[in-house]
Protein backbone atom coordinates (compact mmCIF):
# COMPACT_ATOMS: atom_id res chain seq x y z
CA UNK A 1 0.00 0.00 0.00
CA UNK A 2 2.63 2.50 1.35
CA UNK A 3 4.82 1.69 -1.85
CA UNK A 4 1.64 2.02 -4.15
CA UNK A 5 2.06 5.80 -2.66
CA UNK A 6 5.36 6.61 -3.07
CA UNK A 7 5.03 5.31 -6.59
CA UNK A 8 1.97 7.23 -7.04
CA UNK A 9 3.27 10.63 -5.35
CA UNK A 10 6.87 10.27 -7.60
CA UNK A 11 4.71 10.32 -10.51
CA UNK A 12 2.46 13.36 -10.16
CA UNK A 13 5.24 15.60 -9.00
CA UNK A 14 6.51 15.27 -12.43
CA UNK A 15 3.87 15.16 -14.30
CA UNK A 16 3.04 18.27 -12.58
CA UNK A 17 5.78 20.09 -13.02
CA UNK A 18 5.63 19.08 -17.14
CA UNK A 19 1.76 20.45 -17.26
CA UNK A 20 3.14 23.29 -14.98
CA UNK A 21 5.13 24.74 -17.71
CA UNK A 22 1.79 24.87 -19.95
CA UNK A 23 0.50 26.81 -16.80
CA UNK A 24 3.19 29.67 -17.14
CA UNK A 25 3.57 29.66 -21.02
CA UNK A 26 0.71 31.59 -21.77
CA UNK A 27 2.04 34.72 -19.23
CA UNK A 28 5.67 34.32 -18.91
CA UNK A 29 6.43 32.65 -22.55
CA UNK A 30 8.60 29.52 -22.52
CA UNK A 31 11.99 31.20 -22.12
CA UNK A 32 14.64 29.64 -20.68
CA UNK A 33 14.05 31.70 -17.52
CA UNK A 34 10.39 30.32 -17.07
CA UNK A 35 11.85 26.65 -17.40
CA UNK A 36 14.98 27.46 -14.50
CA UNK A 37 12.12 29.10 -12.39
CA UNK A 38 9.85 25.95 -12.79
CA UNK A 39 12.82 23.43 -12.20
CA UNK A 40 14.51 25.34 -9.31
CA UNK A 41 11.15 26.12 -7.64
CA UNK A 42 10.37 22.31 -7.85
CA UNK A 43 13.45 21.04 -6.14
CA UNK A 44 13.28 23.58 -3.28
CA UNK A 45 10.04 22.92 -1.93
CA UNK A 46 11.37 18.75 -2.78
CA UNK A 47 14.23 19.34 -0.78
CA UNK A 48 12.75 21.38 2.19
CA UNK A 49 10.49 18.49 2.24
CA UNK A 50 12.30 15.96 2.74
CA UNK A 51 14.41 17.96 4.94
CA UNK A 52 11.39 19.06 7.40
CA UNK A 53 9.90 15.65 6.37
CA UNK A 54 12.57 13.90 7.79
CA UNK A 55 12.34 15.95 11.11
CA UNK A 56 8.57 15.13 11.40
CA UNK A 57 8.89 11.85 10.66
CA UNK A 58 10.86 11.25 14.06
CA UNK A 59 8.22 12.38 16.03
CA UNK A 60 4.98 10.09 16.81
CA UNK A 61 5.05 8.55 12.50
CA UNK A 62 1.96 7.20 11.55
CA UNK A 63 0.32 6.47 7.87
CA UNK A 64 -2.66 8.39 9.50
CA UNK A 65 -0.25 11.98 9.49
CA UNK A 66 1.18 10.35 6.40
CA UNK A 67 -2.43 10.78 4.79
CA UNK A 68 -2.86 14.10 6.24
CA UNK A 69 0.13 14.96 4.17
CA UNK A 70 -0.79 13.76 0.84
CA UNK A 71 -4.21 14.90 1.69
CA UNK A 72 -3.17 19.31 1.23
CA UNK A 73 -1.43 18.66 -2.24
CA UNK A 74 -4.59 16.57 -3.14
CA UNK A 75 -6.39 19.37 -2.28
CA UNK A 76 -4.58 22.19 -3.50
CA UNK A 77 -4.09 20.39 -7.01
CA UNK A 78 -7.91 19.86 -7.07
CA UNK A 79 -8.44 23.23 -6.94
CA UNK A 80 -5.54 24.39 -9.04
CA UNK A 81 -7.55 25.63 -12.09
CA UNK A 82 -9.58 28.09 -9.84
CA UNK A 83 -6.70 30.00 -8.64
CA UNK A 84 -3.61 29.66 -10.81
CA UNK A 85 -5.39 32.17 -13.91
CA UNK A 86 -6.09 34.77 -11.69
CA UNK A 87 -2.54 34.43 -10.21
CA UNK A 88 -0.54 34.41 -13.33
CA UNK A 89 -3.11 37.39 -14.69
CA UNK A 90 -1.78 39.26 -11.35
CA UNK A 91 1.64 38.55 -11.65
CA UNK A 92 1.49 39.13 -15.42
CA UNK A 93 -0.21 42.99 -14.77
CA UNK A 94 2.49 43.50 -12.09
CA UNK A 95 5.03 42.89 -14.40
CA UNK A 96 8.35 42.35 -12.35
CA UNK A 97 10.79 41.67 -15.24
CA UNK A 98 11.26 38.21 -17.32
CA UNK A 99 13.13 36.49 -14.40
CA UNK A 100 10.87 37.86 -11.30
CA UNK A 101 7.47 37.12 -12.41
CA UNK A 102 8.20 33.14 -13.68
CA UNK A 103 10.20 32.74 -10.53
CA UNK A 104 7.29 34.59 -8.58
CA UNK A 105 4.01 32.79 -10.26
CA UNK A 106 6.19 29.73 -10.20
CA UNK A 107 6.37 29.80 -6.33
CA UNK A 108 3.26 30.74 -4.94
CA UNK A 109 1.78 27.55 -7.57
CA UNK A 110 4.64 24.94 -7.26
CA UNK A 111 6.05 25.65 -3.95
CA UNK A 112 3.65 24.23 -1.97
CA UNK A 113 2.19 21.15 -3.45
CA UNK A 114 6.03 19.74 -4.02
CA UNK A 115 7.26 20.67 -0.23
CA UNK A 116 4.12 18.10 0.66
CA UNK A 117 4.90 15.69 -1.68
CA UNK A 118 8.90 15.87 -0.42
CA UNK A 119 7.94 14.97 2.91
CA UNK A 120 6.08 11.51 1.66
CA UNK A 121 9.74 10.21 0.55
CA UNK A 122 11.45 10.54 4.38
CA UNK A 123 8.25 9.99 5.84
CA UNK A 124 7.51 6.88 4.11
CA UNK A 125 11.06 5.27 4.95
CA UNK A 126 10.42 6.00 8.47
CA UNK A 127 7.19 4.42 7.95
CA UNK A 128 8.17 1.20 6.37
CA UNK A 129 12.07 1.03 8.16
CA UNK A 130 11.20 -1.95 10.57
CA UNK A 131 15.03 -2.75 11.33
CA UNK A 132 18.10 -0.91 11.34
CA UNK A 133 19.66 -4.53 9.14
CA UNK A 134 17.81 -3.96 6.54
CA UNK A 135 16.78 -0.17 6.02
CA UNK A 136 19.48 0.42 3.42
CA UNK A 137 17.08 -1.80 1.09
CA UNK A 138 14.07 -0.33 1.82
CA UNK A 139 15.20 3.68 1.65
CA UNK A 140 16.63 2.07 -1.57
CA UNK A 141 13.12 0.34 -2.66
CA UNK A 142 11.39 3.23 -1.74
CA UNK A 143 13.89 5.92 -3.91
CA UNK A 144 13.53 3.78 -6.93
CA UNK A 145 9.90 3.08 -6.63
CA UNK A 146 9.61 7.14 -6.59
CA UNK A 147 11.92 7.97 -9.35
CA UNK A 148 10.45 5.08 -11.46
CA UNK A 149 7.01 7.08 -10.74
CA UNK A 150 8.23 10.07 -11.87
CA UNK A 151 9.61 8.12 -15.29
CA UNK A 152 6.39 6.70 -15.64
CA UNK A 153 4.33 10.38 -14.46
CA UNK A 154 7.06 11.95 -17.12
CA UNK A 155 6.72 10.00 -20.07
CA UNK A 156 2.59 9.34 -19.61
CA UNK A 157 1.95 12.46 -19.57
CA UNK A 158 4.01 14.01 -22.41
CA UNK A 159 3.22 11.23 -24.50
CA UNK A 160 -0.36 10.74 -24.15
CA UNK A 161 -2.14 12.48 -21.39
CA UNK A 162 -1.62 15.42 -23.00
CA UNK A 163 -3.67 15.07 -25.97
CA UNK A 164 -6.51 13.02 -24.20
CA UNK A 165 -7.29 16.22 -21.35
CA UNK A 166 -7.20 19.68 -21.09
CA UNK A 167 -3.86 21.21 -18.27
CA UNK A 168 -6.56 21.84 -15.67
CA UNK A 169 -8.73 18.55 -15.94
CA UNK A 170 -5.16 16.65 -15.49
CA UNK A 171 -4.09 18.65 -12.66
CA UNK A 172 -7.72 18.10 -11.13
CA UNK A 173 -7.03 14.78 -11.99
CA UNK A 174 -4.17 14.36 -10.15
CA UNK A 175 -5.35 16.38 -7.13
CA UNK A 176 -8.09 13.47 -7.03
CA UNK A 177 -5.52 10.89 -7.36
CA UNK A 178 -3.60 12.52 -4.49
CA UNK A 179 -7.05 12.39 -2.21
CA UNK A 180 -8.30 9.03 -3.18
CA UNK A 181 -5.24 7.36 -2.27
CA UNK A 182 -4.49 9.09 1.07
CA UNK A 183 -7.83 7.69 2.38
CA UNK A 184 -7.46 4.49 3.10
CA UNK A 185 -3.81 5.27 5.40
CA UNK A 186 -5.77 7.76 7.42
CA UNK A 187 -8.11 4.28 8.37
CA UNK A 188 -5.45 1.75 7.97
CA UNK A 189 -2.61 2.02 11.14
CA UNK A 190 0.51 0.83 8.86
CA UNK A 191 4.01 1.14 10.29
CA UNK A 192 5.92 -1.88 11.84
CA UNK A 193 4.13 -4.40 13.65
CA UNK A 194 5.99 -5.42 16.94
CA UNK A 195 7.54 -8.57 16.11
CA UNK A 196 9.29 -7.20 13.33
CA UNK A 197 11.21 -5.32 16.08
CA UNK A 198 11.42 -7.23 19.28
CA UNK A 199 12.20 -5.14 22.62
CA UNK A 200 15.78 -5.97 23.35
CA UNK A 201 16.61 -5.79 19.83
CA UNK A 202 19.88 -3.51 19.98
CA UNK A 203 18.05 -0.46 17.69
CA UNK B 1 15.64 11.27 -5.47
CA UNK B 2 13.91 13.43 -8.47
CA UNK B 3 17.11 15.39 -8.55
CA UNK B 4 18.45 12.94 -10.98
CA UNK B 5 15.91 13.45 -13.78
CA UNK B 6 16.06 17.19 -13.55
CA UNK B 7 19.65 16.78 -13.88
CA UNK B 8 19.05 14.50 -17.17
CA UNK B 9 16.55 16.97 -18.64
CA UNK B 10 18.38 19.96 -18.15
CA UNK B 11 21.54 18.32 -20.09
CA UNK B 12 19.07 17.37 -22.56
CA UNK B 13 17.92 21.31 -22.84
CA UNK B 14 21.69 22.69 -22.54
CA UNK B 15 23.39 19.91 -24.78
CA UNK B 16 20.46 18.49 -27.40
CA UNK B 17 22.70 15.66 -29.55
CA UNK B 18 23.92 16.93 -32.85
CA UNK B 19 22.85 14.75 -34.96
CA UNK B 20 24.09 16.34 -38.27
CA UNK B 21 24.65 14.48 -41.43
CA UNK B 22 26.11 17.02 -44.09
CA UNK B 23 25.54 16.17 -47.64
CA UNK B 24 28.61 15.96 -49.25
CA UNK B 25 28.29 19.79 -51.14
CA UNK B 26 27.40 21.01 -47.76
CA UNK B 27 29.61 22.80 -45.34
CA UNK B 28 29.41 23.69 -42.00
CA UNK B 29 29.86 27.20 -41.45
CA UNK B 30 29.04 27.68 -37.83
CA UNK B 31 27.05 25.85 -34.90
CA UNK B 32 26.29 26.78 -31.20
CA UNK B 33 23.82 25.77 -28.56
CA UNK B 34 22.19 28.91 -27.52
CA UNK B 35 19.51 28.68 -24.64
CA UNK B 36 17.13 27.63 -27.23
CA UNK B 37 18.17 25.76 -29.22
CA UNK B 38 20.98 23.95 -31.30
CA UNK B 39 21.71 26.19 -34.55
CA UNK B 40 23.98 25.74 -37.32
CA UNK B 41 24.68 27.65 -40.27
CA UNK B 42 25.32 25.18 -43.71
CA UNK B 43 26.47 26.34 -47.23
CA UNK B 44 25.68 23.98 -49.72
CA UNK B 45 28.49 25.14 -52.11
CA UNK B 46 26.67 23.53 -55.39
CA UNK B 47 23.57 25.48 -55.17
CA UNK B 48 25.61 28.41 -53.78
CA UNK B 49 22.77 28.54 -50.78
CA UNK B 50 23.34 29.58 -47.18
CA UNK B 51 21.00 28.07 -44.59
CA UNK B 52 20.22 28.21 -40.62
CA UNK B 53 19.30 24.97 -39.42
CA UNK B 54 18.43 23.48 -36.11
CA UNK B 55 18.85 19.81 -35.39
CA UNK B 56 16.81 18.19 -38.30
CA UNK B 57 18.32 18.49 -41.72
CA UNK B 58 15.25 18.68 -43.96
CA UNK B 59 13.84 22.44 -41.73
CA UNK B 60 15.74 24.83 -42.70
CA UNK B 61 14.53 27.92 -40.48
CA UNK B 62 15.79 30.32 -43.36
CA UNK B 63 17.99 30.97 -46.07
CA UNK B 64 19.25 32.96 -48.64
CA UNK B 65 21.19 32.85 -52.29
CA UNK B 66 24.99 33.47 -51.24
CA UNK B 67 25.10 35.75 -54.60
CA UNK B 68 21.70 37.44 -54.70
CA UNK B 69 21.22 37.70 -50.33
CA UNK B 70 18.32 40.05 -51.16
CA UNK B 71 16.26 37.67 -53.18
CA UNK B 72 13.90 35.19 -51.42
CA UNK B 73 14.76 31.84 -51.29
CA UNK B 74 12.15 29.64 -49.62
CA UNK B 75 8.85 29.37 -51.31
CA UNK B 76 6.78 29.73 -47.53
CA UNK B 77 8.66 33.54 -47.26
CA UNK B 78 7.94 34.15 -51.02
CA UNK B 79 4.31 33.32 -50.24
CA UNK B 80 3.79 35.11 -47.23
CA UNK B 81 4.00 38.25 -49.08
CA UNK B 82 0.62 37.56 -50.63
CA UNK B 83 -1.05 38.71 -47.33
CA UNK B 84 -0.15 41.81 -48.56
CA UNK B 85 -2.64 41.70 -50.99
CA UNK B 86 -5.45 41.53 -48.10
CA UNK B 87 -4.45 45.03 -47.01
CA UNK B 88 -6.44 47.85 -48.21
CA UNK B 89 -3.17 50.56 -47.85
CA UNK B 90 0.76 50.13 -47.33
CA UNK B 91 1.68 48.63 -44.37
CA UNK B 92 3.11 50.98 -42.43
CA UNK B 93 3.24 49.85 -38.80
CA UNK B 94 4.31 45.57 -38.85
CA UNK B 95 5.30 42.76 -36.60
CA UNK B 96 6.89 39.81 -37.04
CA UNK B 97 7.18 36.53 -34.53
CA UNK B 98 9.95 35.05 -35.50
CA UNK B 99 13.02 35.91 -37.04
CA UNK B 100 14.92 33.18 -38.72
CA UNK B 101 17.30 34.43 -41.15
CA UNK B 102 15.74 37.69 -41.47
CA UNK B 103 14.78 37.60 -45.00
CA UNK B 104 11.50 38.51 -45.22
CA UNK B 105 11.70 41.56 -43.19
CA UNK B 106 15.12 42.81 -45.15
CA UNK B 107 13.19 41.70 -48.00
CA UNK B 108 10.21 43.90 -47.11
CA UNK B 109 11.98 46.98 -45.70
CA UNK B 110 13.65 47.05 -49.07
CA UNK B 111 10.43 47.72 -50.74
CA UNK B 112 8.50 49.82 -48.16
CA UNK B 113 11.28 51.51 -46.76
CA UNK B 114 8.97 53.72 -44.55
CA UNK B 115 7.43 51.12 -42.76
CA UNK B 116 8.25 51.14 -38.95
CA UNK B 117 8.66 46.94 -38.29
CA UNK B 118 9.05 45.56 -34.90
CA UNK B 119 10.77 41.66 -35.18
CA UNK B 120 10.23 39.41 -31.69
CA UNK B 121 12.72 36.62 -31.45
CA UNK B 122 13.31 34.83 -28.37
CA UNK B 123 16.71 33.83 -29.06
CA UNK B 124 19.44 36.08 -29.32
CA UNK B 125 22.03 33.79 -31.10
CA UNK B 126 18.95 34.28 -34.03
CA UNK B 127 19.52 37.38 -33.99
CA UNK B 128 23.33 37.59 -33.95
CA UNK B 129 23.52 34.86 -36.68
CA UNK B 130 20.74 36.59 -38.88
CA UNK B 131 22.84 39.72 -39.03
CA UNK B 132 26.54 37.66 -38.82
CA UNK B 133 25.59 35.13 -42.23
CA UNK B 134 22.21 37.00 -43.31
CA UNK B 135 23.09 40.35 -44.16
CA UNK B 136 20.25 41.01 -41.72
CA UNK B 137 20.61 44.86 -40.36
CA UNK B 138 18.59 46.60 -37.52
CA UNK B 139 17.63 50.27 -38.45
CA UNK B 140 15.57 53.22 -36.75
CA UNK B 141 12.66 51.47 -38.46
CA UNK B 142 13.34 48.16 -38.26
CA UNK B 143 14.64 46.45 -34.63
CA UNK B 144 14.45 43.12 -33.27
CA UNK B 145 13.25 42.63 -29.42
CA UNK B 146 14.72 39.73 -27.48
CA UNK B 147 11.32 38.59 -26.03
CA UNK B 148 8.69 35.80 -26.46
CA UNK B 149 6.23 36.48 -29.28
CA UNK B 150 3.78 35.66 -26.76
CA UNK B 151 4.81 38.00 -24.45
CA UNK B 152 5.61 40.66 -26.54
CA UNK B 153 2.51 40.85 -27.93
CA UNK B 154 0.51 40.72 -24.72
CA UNK B 155 3.17 43.58 -23.74
CA UNK B 156 2.88 45.92 -26.34
CA UNK B 157 0.67 49.37 -26.76
CA UNK B 158 1.02 49.29 -30.62
CA UNK B 159 -1.32 48.53 -33.21
CA UNK B 160 -0.33 46.94 -36.33
CA UNK B 161 -1.47 46.85 -39.81
CA UNK B 162 0.31 43.44 -40.81
CA UNK B 163 1.68 40.74 -38.07
CA UNK B 164 3.90 37.69 -39.50
CA UNK B 165 3.46 34.83 -37.13
CA UNK B 166 6.45 32.11 -37.85
CA UNK B 167 8.09 31.05 -34.77
CA UNK B 168 9.57 27.91 -35.13
CA UNK B 169 11.73 25.08 -33.08
CA UNK B 170 13.02 22.97 -35.76
CA UNK B 171 9.43 21.57 -37.44
CA UNK B 172 6.98 22.88 -35.11
CA UNK B 173 5.16 25.64 -33.28
CA UNK B 174 5.64 26.56 -29.24
CA UNK B 175 2.07 25.62 -28.53
CA UNK B 176 1.69 28.98 -26.84
CA UNK B 177 2.13 30.43 -30.36
CA UNK B 178 -1.05 28.00 -31.62
CA UNK B 179 -3.67 28.83 -29.12
CA UNK B 180 -7.31 30.42 -29.86
CA UNK B 181 -6.00 32.66 -26.46
CA UNK B 182 -2.81 33.97 -28.71
CA UNK B 183 -4.75 34.34 -31.92
CA UNK B 184 -7.05 36.78 -29.88
CA UNK B 185 -4.55 38.63 -28.40
CA UNK B 186 -3.12 38.92 -31.77
CA UNK B 187 -5.94 39.81 -33.06
CA UNK B 188 -6.29 42.89 -30.31
CA UNK B 189 -2.80 44.45 -31.70
CA UNK B 190 -4.21 44.31 -34.92
CA UNK B 191 -5.51 47.77 -36.48
CA UNK B 192 -9.51 47.88 -37.91
CA UNK B 193 -8.51 46.11 -41.39
CA UNK B 194 -5.04 44.89 -40.47
CA UNK B 195 -3.98 41.42 -41.54
CA UNK B 196 -2.51 38.10 -39.61
CA UNK B 197 -0.32 36.06 -42.32
CA UNK B 198 1.15 32.34 -40.45
CA UNK B 199 3.39 30.10 -41.92
CA UNK B 200 1.79 26.41 -41.21
CA UNK B 201 3.98 23.59 -42.01
CA UNK B 202 2.37 20.21 -42.62
CA UNK B 203 4.36 17.45 -44.60
CA UNK B 204 1.03 15.66 -44.60
CA UNK B 205 -2.41 16.71 -43.93
CA UNK B 206 -2.17 15.99 -40.51
CA UNK B 207 -4.36 16.72 -37.30
CA UNK B 208 -2.45 19.77 -36.38
CA UNK B 209 -3.14 21.26 -39.54
CA UNK B 210 -6.87 20.58 -38.89
CA UNK B 211 -6.67 22.09 -35.11
CA UNK B 212 -5.17 25.44 -37.04
CA UNK B 213 -7.60 25.90 -39.45
CA UNK B 214 -10.09 25.40 -36.82
CA UNK B 215 -8.68 28.22 -34.07
CA UNK B 216 -7.95 30.43 -36.53
CA UNK B 217 -11.63 30.26 -37.89
CA UNK B 218 -12.59 30.68 -34.57
CA UNK B 219 -10.38 33.36 -33.95
CA UNK B 220 -10.84 35.85 -37.03
CA UNK B 221 -13.79 36.31 -39.24
CA UNK B 222 -12.12 35.40 -42.37
CA UNK B 223 -9.51 33.02 -43.24
CA UNK B 224 -7.97 32.54 -46.72
CA UNK B 225 -5.22 29.73 -47.21
CA UNK B 226 -2.15 29.29 -49.40
CA UNK B 227 -1.24 25.81 -50.58
CA UNK B 228 2.94 25.94 -51.32
CA UNK B 229 4.06 23.83 -54.72
CA UNK B 230 7.63 22.95 -53.79
CA UNK B 231 7.10 23.02 -50.14
CA UNK B 232 4.50 21.70 -47.25
CA UNK B 233 4.03 24.91 -45.85
CA UNK B 234 0.89 26.78 -46.15
CA UNK B 235 0.18 30.37 -45.56
CA UNK B 236 -2.98 31.24 -43.55
CA UNK B 237 -4.15 34.90 -43.90
CA UNK B 238 -6.81 35.82 -41.76
CA UNK B 239 -8.26 39.28 -41.60
CA UNK B 240 -9.70 41.73 -38.38
CA UNK B 241 -12.47 43.19 -40.38
CA UNK B 242 -15.23 41.26 -41.31
CA UNK B 243 -15.39 42.35 -44.79
CA UNK B 244 -14.13 39.28 -46.71
CA UNK B 245 -11.59 40.16 -49.93
CA UNK B 246 -12.34 37.78 -52.39
CA UNK B 247 -9.98 36.36 -55.03
CA UNK B 248 -10.86 38.17 -57.89
CA UNK B 249 -9.81 41.72 -55.15
CA UNK B 250 -6.75 39.73 -54.23
CA UNK B 251 -5.02 38.60 -57.25
CA UNK B 252 -5.96 42.70 -58.60
CA UNK B 253 -3.92 44.15 -55.79
CA UNK B 254 -1.44 41.17 -56.00
CA UNK B 255 -0.71 42.61 -59.50
CA UNK B 256 -0.58 46.07 -58.30
CA UNK B 257 1.77 45.52 -55.21
CA UNK B 258 3.63 43.37 -57.89
CA UNK B 259 4.48 45.97 -60.30
CA UNK B 260 4.41 49.26 -57.74
CA UNK B 261 6.54 47.78 -55.33
CA UNK B 262 8.83 45.89 -57.78
CA UNK B 263 8.54 42.48 -56.55
CA UNK B 264 10.98 40.18 -57.95
CA UNK B 265 8.90 37.19 -56.69
CA UNK B 266 5.08 36.14 -58.87
CA UNK B 267 2.67 37.32 -56.26
CA UNK B 268 -0.03 36.93 -58.59
CA UNK B 269 0.63 33.53 -58.83
CA UNK B 270 1.10 32.65 -55.48
CA UNK B 271 -2.49 35.04 -55.15
CA UNK B 272 -3.77 32.66 -58.15
CA UNK B 273 -3.67 29.81 -55.41
CA UNK B 274 -6.28 31.62 -53.25
CA UNK B 275 -8.55 28.87 -51.16
CA UNK B 276 -11.33 29.96 -48.77
CA UNK B 277 -10.68 27.74 -45.12
CA UNK B 278 -13.51 26.02 -45.84
CA UNK B 279 -11.90 23.71 -48.23
CA UNK B 280 -9.55 22.62 -45.41
CA UNK B 281 -12.27 22.81 -42.69
CA UNK B 282 -12.75 19.41 -40.94
CA UNK B 283 -15.73 19.75 -37.78
CA UNK B 284 -14.01 17.06 -35.85
CA UNK B 285 -10.80 18.80 -35.39
CA UNK B 286 -10.46 20.06 -32.25
CA UNK B 287 -9.54 23.63 -31.56
CA UNK B 288 -6.82 24.42 -29.76
CA UNK B 289 -6.11 26.41 -26.42
CA UNK B 290 -3.92 27.42 -23.73
CA UNK B 291 -5.60 24.43 -21.83
CA UNK B 292 -5.38 21.59 -24.71
CA UNK B 293 -2.73 22.38 -27.23
CA UNK B 294 -0.91 18.87 -28.27
CA UNK B 295 0.87 20.66 -31.06
CA UNK B 296 3.78 17.37 -30.96
CA UNK B 297 1.39 15.07 -30.69
CA UNK B 298 -1.03 15.98 -33.75
CA UNK B 299 1.68 16.78 -36.01
CA UNK B 300 2.28 13.17 -36.08
CA UNK B 301 -1.26 11.95 -36.47
CA UNK B 302 -3.25 12.12 -40.18
CA UNK B 303 -5.94 14.61 -40.62
CA UNK B 304 -9.30 12.89 -39.73
CA UNK B 305 -10.64 15.46 -42.97
CA UNK B 306 -10.13 12.32 -45.19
Amino acid sequence: MIKFVVFICGAIVMSFEILGSRVLAPNFGSSVFVWGSLISVFLAGLSAGYYLGGKFADINPSSRKLSLIIIAPGLLLLTFPLYSAPITDWIFMKDLGVRTSPLLASSVLFLIPSFFLGIVSPYTAKLMICSLHTSGKTIGMLYALSTFGSIIGTLLTSFYLITVAGVNALITGQGALLVIISTPLFFKNLSCKPEDNPPGNPT
Amino acid sequence: MVQTIFSAFICFMLFPLKGLALEPTEKLIFEKNSLYQYISVIEDTVKKERYVRNQKREYAQGGIYVDAPDKLLFEFTQMGFVSLAFLDKDPKDVLFVGLGAGAMPKYFTGRYPDAVIDIAEIDPDMVSIAKKYFYFKETDRMKAYENDGRIFVKRTKKKYDWIILDAYQNDYIPFHLTTLEFLKEVKSRLKDNGVVVTNITSPYRNRFFDSMVMTYKKAFPHLAIFKGKKSANFIFVATASSKNKDKDVVEARARKIQSDRKFDIDLEDFASRYESSEAYEWGGAKILTDDFSPVNLYQHQKSGAQ
